[in-house]
């Protein structure tokens, strides 16, 4: 029975680095290639071994599949590509192929600046990696091979993010990477057709949240911004340099020039023009309220936003300041905070999650004394806030989305073990589809049970319209004819013209049989009874007395001979094509009960 | 183990095992895990136990706990498996009767949790650690615990599985030891008993009907093979050689992958390697009976064996040249081309069975090349390859692949239809073909070679990627060249570097980024190689070439920038060396001019990647000496550090420290000073003026105000890189130096220098240099300059420096800490995307 087989590398019950394999009719795809922020060793990578024990990898896998930039979705990609040494095609939408490398590069440069990090890749490397890369636009149907085909679907949660269809002849599985089911400021909700696939994997970070209200968090946001710059205080808002960032920049500019405040905001990376111009060149992945508004300005040409310089730290008064890394560990984030933590009208924000080894982690998990180089004690006064800005889709998301695609089987990938089998639970209930919630190196797998399409003749379907039956969409309809399976290809053909083809001789096969019946007569008066009764029983059918002595009713053939040792008792042979094994079996049966008397 | 991790340990452990705080993260674990190893590694005694007895009482409470973390279970095993490795800590825990409760009967493994693979992979990986002596080995022996293993090896966790087997390997050879004396025959051996029970799984499970236990021991077989390559593992073979020999020939088990494997790793142990035993014949059966595609990786490894009879080896050979020599066949009219092998020692049918087919013919052929390449890269390959021959193949599956050629014979045509438009097969040849550069071929088809490659370079249907490999392809050919007859003749030669600048004018015209890229990085990588020959440098600055590259300074891809600044500089120092006064380029493109723009990229540029390539262009430049003279040069850096001090990009900055340290040595090198500064100087040969004027040149360039700056880097690689120098500037001047440093405490006091160096003590810690100035410091003042190199203390920086910039937050005290306090936090932060 053919099967889809499913095997998490990373994100199967777990948040981590999302690496998963699919088998689906003898291709093999990689669903993104993320990475572990939280080692400095090999083991931020999946553990590609498992598939390297199947050969090359080039020649296993047929294509890997990037869903979006974030780096726990793609983080690996140029280890994989340019270090493990897989050579085949990547794919990911426009706006992830441009944004990508940015980010991968902008991670790249912080690991290295740390000492004693070992096997990274370099610029060349993410370069390399990147002209491996085929970008598609959304709902282009791309034809990895003759047989795999891959389309891409609106996911929402970042730009240029995205929902993959993998399908193989009428198999099909739905990876939907991150998504959101609702709009947020610069992005709009995740979207799919009715596609129906085999199977859907899908997220679940928030698979028992019903999250609050983003506007909520945001109104929060802007007034302890907002309260920290009014009572002369410093902003520090770690970020990496793209994402979350340009989110947070819309909302301190709309929030700016509604207000008309004139404390001046920073970003202090160098990497930051190129984000927003890749996110000016992506407008049309944006949400249609950004769209519209293009055309008297564009959302990312901040007018607040200015490139900060070192020097800026030192200044007197209130700022706001977006630094790069996003975890505090290295680098410029962490210089100015070193510079700002002590005071206690300071505020640092952090929009995302932090590993542990950072100083980002202790900040977060409530430590105020915290250690730094040279045995120096820092004292964190000022205030240290977590705010989460990413875009999930939430329990309810995640529902709507099974609603709308309409899977025949579920997979979770991408949440903590508890809340997925809760989730699980409310999938199989309300929609009575297996849900599965593979661990890391457990395989899934799915039976499927495939339509396989077959091309008909043109002759044997004009065959049967001309016997009258009209083809109805809505009805299943039974049709003969002979299949020819032939390079990978099915077709149904006329008999005749399968024996033209193929140049085969006709052989007729009959069926033959020897029915017994009491009549004393001669023998052409037994065919005489025995035609005379089939012409009554058989009105529609052309029943003919030969001129031999025999009896046709259609190809059937009915000969009488009287028994070598019982004269009274007559054999009749019946024997016909299989074509009308039907009717062969009714006269035969018919013959069986023996003939009336009245026929004479 | 430090005092006060002693001291946080208890509380961590307490917490750990507290099911109502909520789970660790699993990267903390993972980490404490890694110091412990270290601590047992350091102090491999029971100590360990005795001085936290808070481990043990740990481990307690994790097995009291009726439903406890999974995760948290996880490490505990491993945790007590990385201790009772050590055999005290064992014999401890022994008596504790803990051992049974974490690892036999009594344990997990019969207990709900079970069902978590993370639990079953945290016991195996436990035992594995712990299975470090016979004690050890005896306790999991008789406590049936080899039974929980066998079955673990079918886990429906691939890690679970893959480590049980790995276990087993582990276990066998621990048990039969490295001193076990071999019989003649498998019948006389005797195992010791745990190595007997798993010999005897092995072979039951061979013989078995289940297809699931034999691919599980030739899994372990493999494994074992591969790991161990002791005398002893040859009577093992014995025992199971006609099993294996049996599955070679009978295909019901679908284990042709595994055999191969299984057969490759036991050839590359020298213990198979006397012609005596079946072995070689079980080798040469399986080349025999394995579908091409299945024994390719086998012959492949066979043919890099220095060791290996000369039959298997042609037999090898012939697996890998069968689809190569068919494609020839294929390719040419009947008698025509001879092909690669005798037919009588091949049957071709099964080969061009699957290169007719469809769906098997790019994967044979990928693969097939993909091996030759491997081959090709090996320097002292054991076996002679007929390079003309496979040259011939591979260029004539680039033909097939772009329809250059469509033959006549039924296989052959099938075959370019099959091929062509095949990018995986496109790339696959490119990279073989790439390859064969390095090998002597016969010139003969050089002239088709390049026509070849041109056709894939100029084709509008060749895709990026395809592309790539055709520069890399070309570029090698081309390289080599000078070295062949080919190149004898200038016209043949001129017409082919013509056509080459023809078609890279055109694509470096390209939309697709990635082309104009690789167009710019296959000019560079040409330039490097064949800058010397006449030929080679008319043909580049007659063509359109030049100036197409200073075009892309300005691409608005900043990839294509950083490549065309490398290509300019490589074209610039062309024209500086070997064509200074070239009538074709009016001198357009000379040093003067492209410095000027690159100059210009450094100061301007919004992204890193073109400013990192203009360092790396002019620090090539300073290298190959050809910034001018002493003058210009002085003023080149001191342009350049002017520039990049101020560059928020801090690879930019080590790109000029980098430019700076070889300016100090070419300094060093103009004054007859011995190059390298790290070199001590000899009394004799310097003398005062020698010293004085690269002291005042470093002065003049402002070279120290850069470096002394640079201490205080945010970014450690920086403060790395000028302490560096500055301690060889040190050694350099202050060696000779008749002043006494103890006699300087005035004078320095008198320069700001205690200023400095209390600044930069704080400075490179806190990573902040005062903007405002150097407080009275004149960093361009020889006599304060040598001031401060003599009375700062460098080596303590140095080694301040040297650590990792988050070694504090990588502490296990700051770990512990870290552990301690997400158990304190009363808000859950959820995990998140990055």
């Amino acid at each position: 029975m053919p099967e889809i087989k499913v095997t998490p590398l990373g994100a199967g019950q777990d948040v981590g680095r999302s690496c998963i394999l699919v088998s689906i009719a003898g291709k093999n795809v990689m669903l993104d290639c993320g990475m572990h922020m939280g080692y400095n060793d090999d083991r931020r990578f999946p553990d590609f071994s498992y598939i390297t024990q199947n050969g090359r990898l080039t020649d296993f896998l047929d294509c890997v599949i990037i869903s979006h930039f974030h780096l726990d979705h793609c983080g690996a990609l140029p280890y994989f590509s340019e270090m493990v040494g897989y050579d085949g095609p990547i794919y990911m939408t426009h706006p992830t192929k441009a944004i990508c490398p940015i980010l991968l590069e902008d991670y790249r440069k912080i690991t290295v600046d740390k000492k004693g990090e070992t096997n990274f890749f370099t610029s060349q490397m993410i370069k390399d990696c990147m002209k491996k890369v085929v970008a598609v636009h959304l709902h282009q149907t791309v034809q990895v091979d003759e047989e795999l085909e891959i389309k891409a679907y609106y996911a929402g949660h970042v730009l240029g993010a995205a929902m993959f269809q993998i399908k193989v002849g009428c198999e099909s599985v739905v990876y939907t990477g991150d998504y959101n089911m609702t709009p947020d400021r610069h992005l709009g909700a995740a979207w799919i057709d009715k596609c129906r696939p085999d199977l859907l994997i899908t997220e679940s970070t928030y698979a028992t949240t019903i999250r609050d209200s983003k506007r909520c968090r945001e109104r929060d946001f802007l007034k302890k911004v907002h309260e920290t710059v009014e009572r002369g205080g410093k902003v520090l808002i770690p970020v990496f340099a793209l994402g979350r960032a340009q989110e947070l920049c819309i909302l301190l500019e709309t929030f700016w020039e509604r207000m008309n405040l004139k404390a001046p905001i920073y970003f202090s990376t160098g990497l930051t023009e190129k984000a927003n111009h890749y996110y000016k060149l992506f407008i049309t992945w944006t949400n249609q309220k950004i769209r519209k508004t293009f055309v008297q300005r564009n959302m990312f040409e901040f007018k607040h936003i200015k490139a900060f310089d070192r020097a800026f730290a030192d200044n007197p008064g209130p700022m706001v300041v977006f630094a790069t890394p996003g975890m505090l560990h290295a680098g410029q984030s962490l210089q100015i905070f070193r510079k700002w933590a002590g005071n206690e009208k300071n505020m640092v924000i952090m929009p995302g999650y932090c590993v542990q080894g950072t100083v980002g982690h202790k900040i977060l998990s409530g430590q105020r004394k915290l250690e730094m180089e040279g045995r120096q004690i820092l004292e964190v006064k000022m205030q240290v806030e977590y705010m989460s800005f990413s875009a999930h889709a939430d329990a309810k998301g995640i529902m709507q989305l099974i609603r709308q695609a309409e899977p025949r089987n579920v997979l979770l990938v991408h949440g903590e073990a508890k809340k997925m089998e809760f989730l699980k639970q409310k999938i199989e209930q309300e929609f009575h589809v297996n849900c599965f919630m593979p661990a890391n190196g457990e395989t899934t797998t799915i039976f499927t049970n495939p339509s396989i399409p077959v091309d008909i003749s043109l002759g044997l379907l004009k065959r049967e319209t001309a016997i009258g039956l009209l083809p109805d969409a809505k009805k299943p309809k039974l049709m003969h004819g002979t299949l020819i399976m032939k390079d990978n290809s099915f077709r149904l053909v006329s008999p005749e013209q399968a024996l033209k083809e193929l140049g085969l001789a006709e052989h007729q096969l009959r069926f033959t049989c020897r029915v017994h019946i009491q009549d004393p007569r001669k023998e052409h008066e037994t065919v005489l009874r025995v035609y005379n009764h089939l012409k009554g029983v058989l009105k529609d059918y052309s029943v003919q007395h030969l001129p031999d002595g025999s009896i046709t009713v259609e190809s059937i053939l009915i000969q009488a001979t009287a028994h070598s040792e019982d004269q009274g008792t007559k054999v009749l042979l019946v024997s016909w094509t299989y074509q009308d094994e039907e009717l062969g079996s009714y006269l035969t049966s018919l013959l069986k009960k023996g003939l009336p008397q009245s026929t004479s | 183990m430090s005092r006060e991790c002693a001291m946080l340990l208890p509380r961590v452990c307490a917490a750990l095992a507290d099911p109502r705080q909520p789970g660790s993260d699993d990267t903390c674990l993972e980490k404490m895990l890694d110091w412990f190893r270290e601590l047992a590694a350091g102090e491999p005694t029971v100590k360990l136990l005795q001085d936290n007895p808070c481990l043990t009482e740990f481990f307690t409470s994790m097995l009291a706990l009726p439903e406890p973390n999974p995760s948290v279970l996880a490490f505990t095993l491993r945790l007590a498996g990385t201790i009772a490795a050590l055999e005290g800590c064992f014999q401890h825990l022994q008596q504790q009767k803990l051992l049974a409760r974490l690892f036999g009967e009594d344990g997990p493994l019969n207990s709900i949790v079970w069902e978590d693979a993370s639990v079953r992979s945290g016991w195996v990986e436990g035992v594995q650690s712990m299975l470090q002596h016979q004690p050890a080995l005896h306790f999991m022996c008789n406590g049936g615990g080899l039974d929980v293993i066998f079955t673990l090896q079918g886990d429906p966790s691939l890690f679970v599985a893959s480590a049980a087997s790995r276990l087993l390997v582990h276990m066998l050879t621990l048990s039969v030891g490295p001193e076990m004396t071999v019989p003649l025959n498998a019948k006389d051996c005797s195992w010791p008993p745990c190595a007997q029970m798993i010999i005897k799984h092995i072979e039951d499970s061979l013989q078995s009907s289940s297809a699931s236990h034999i691919k599980q021991s030739l899994k372990l077989l493999t494994i074992l093979f591969g790991s161990c390559q002791a005398p002893w593992t040859k009577v093992l073979w014995l025992g199971i050689a006609k099993q294996v020999e049996f599955f070679l020939t009978e295909d019901s088990v679908q284990a042709q992958h595994m055999l191969a494997d299984l057969l490759l790793n036991m050839a590359r142990s020298p213990v198979f390697h006397d012609a005596e035993g079946n072995f070689w014949a079980s080798v040469t059966s399986a080349l025999e009976h394995l579908t091409p595609v299945q024994a390719g990786p086998l012959a492949v490894g066979i043919l890099r064996l220095r060791q290996c009879p000369q039959d298997v080896r042609i037999q090898a050979l012939t697996v890998l040249l069968q689809p190569m020599d068919c494609i020839l066949r294929a390719a040419s009219q009947p008698l025509e081309y001879a092909g690669l092998l005798d037919e009588s020692v091949s049957d071709p049918s099964a080969v061009e069975s699957l290169l007719s087919s469809k769906s098997s013919c790019a994967n044979l052929l990928c693969q097939t090349l993909a091996h030759l390449e491997e081959l090709l890269s090996v320097t002292c390959l054991p076996v002679d390859l007929p390079y003309a021959s496979l040259l011939h193949s591979v260029l004539t599956i680039l033909q097939f692949c772009n329809g250059l050629l469509i033959p006549a014979s039924p296989l052959g045509s099938k075959i370019s239809q099959i091929l062509i438009g095949c990018f995986r097969v496109q790339r696959s040849a490119l990279d073989a073909l790439a390859a064969l550069s390095d090998r002597k071929c016969c010139d003969t088809v050089i002239g088709s070679l390049f026509d070849i490659l041109l056709a894939y370079l100029e084709s509008p249907n060749t895709s990026p990627t395809v592309l790539k490999k055709s520069f890399q392809a070309t570029s090698k050919w081309l390289a080599h060249l000078p070295g062949m007859s080919f190149f004898k003749n200038q016209g043949q030669t001129e017409k082919t570097l013509q056509d080459v600048f023809l078609v890279l004018q055109k694509r470096l015209c390209s939309p697709c980024w990635e082309v104009r890229d690789s167009s710019l990085e296959f000019l560079t990588n040409l330039i490097e190689c064949l800058r010397d020959q006449d030929e080679f440098r008319q043909s580049l600055l007659s063509s359109e070439v030049p100036k197409l590259t200073e075009n892309l300074l300005e691409d608005p891809e900043s990839y294509v920038r950083a490549s065309a600044v490398t290509a300019m500089g490589h074209l610039a120092f062309v024209t500086y060396f070997f064509a200074p006064e070239s009538p074709v380029t009016g001198n357009q493109y000379n040093k003067e001019n492209t410095m000027a723009k690159l100059q210009e990229i450094l100061s301007t540029d919004p992204e890193g990647f073109p400013r990192r390539a203009v360092m790396s262009i002019f620090t090539m430049w300073l290298e190959e000496s050809c910034t001018g003279q002493l003058e210009e040069t002085e003023q080149f850096v001191s342009r350049v550090i002017q520039t990049a001090e101020h560059d928020l990009d801090w690879e930019v900055k080590l790109g000029c420290l980098e430019l700076v340290q070889v300016f100090c040595i070419h300094m060093f090198c103009q004054f007859g000073l011995p190059e390298c500064p790290y070199a001590p100087v000899s009394p004799a040969v310097s003398s005062s003026n020698h010293q004085d004027e690269p002291l005042r040149t470093f002065c003049r360039t402002n070279l120290f105000s850069f470096l002394f700056r640079s201490l205080c880097d945010c970014d450690k690689p920086v403060g790395q890189k000028a302490c560096d120098i500055l301690l060889a500037l040190k050694s350099h001047f202050c060696r000779s130096s008749v002043i006494d440093s103890q006699g300087s405490g005035d004078l320095s006091a008198e320069h700001s220098i205690p200023w400095l160096q209390r600044t930069l003590r704080q400075g490179s810690l806190a990573q902040n240099f005062p903007t405002d100035g150097g407080n009275g410091v004149d960093f361009q003042d020889p006599e304060s300059m040598m001031l401060a190199l003599r009375t700062i203390d460098l080596e303590e920086l140095h080694d301040a420096l040297n650590k990792c910039s988050d070694h504090v937050e990588k502490s296990p005290q700051s770990l512990l800490e870290d552990i301690l306090a997400t158990v304190a936090t009363t808000e859950e932060n959820e995990a998140d995307c990055y």
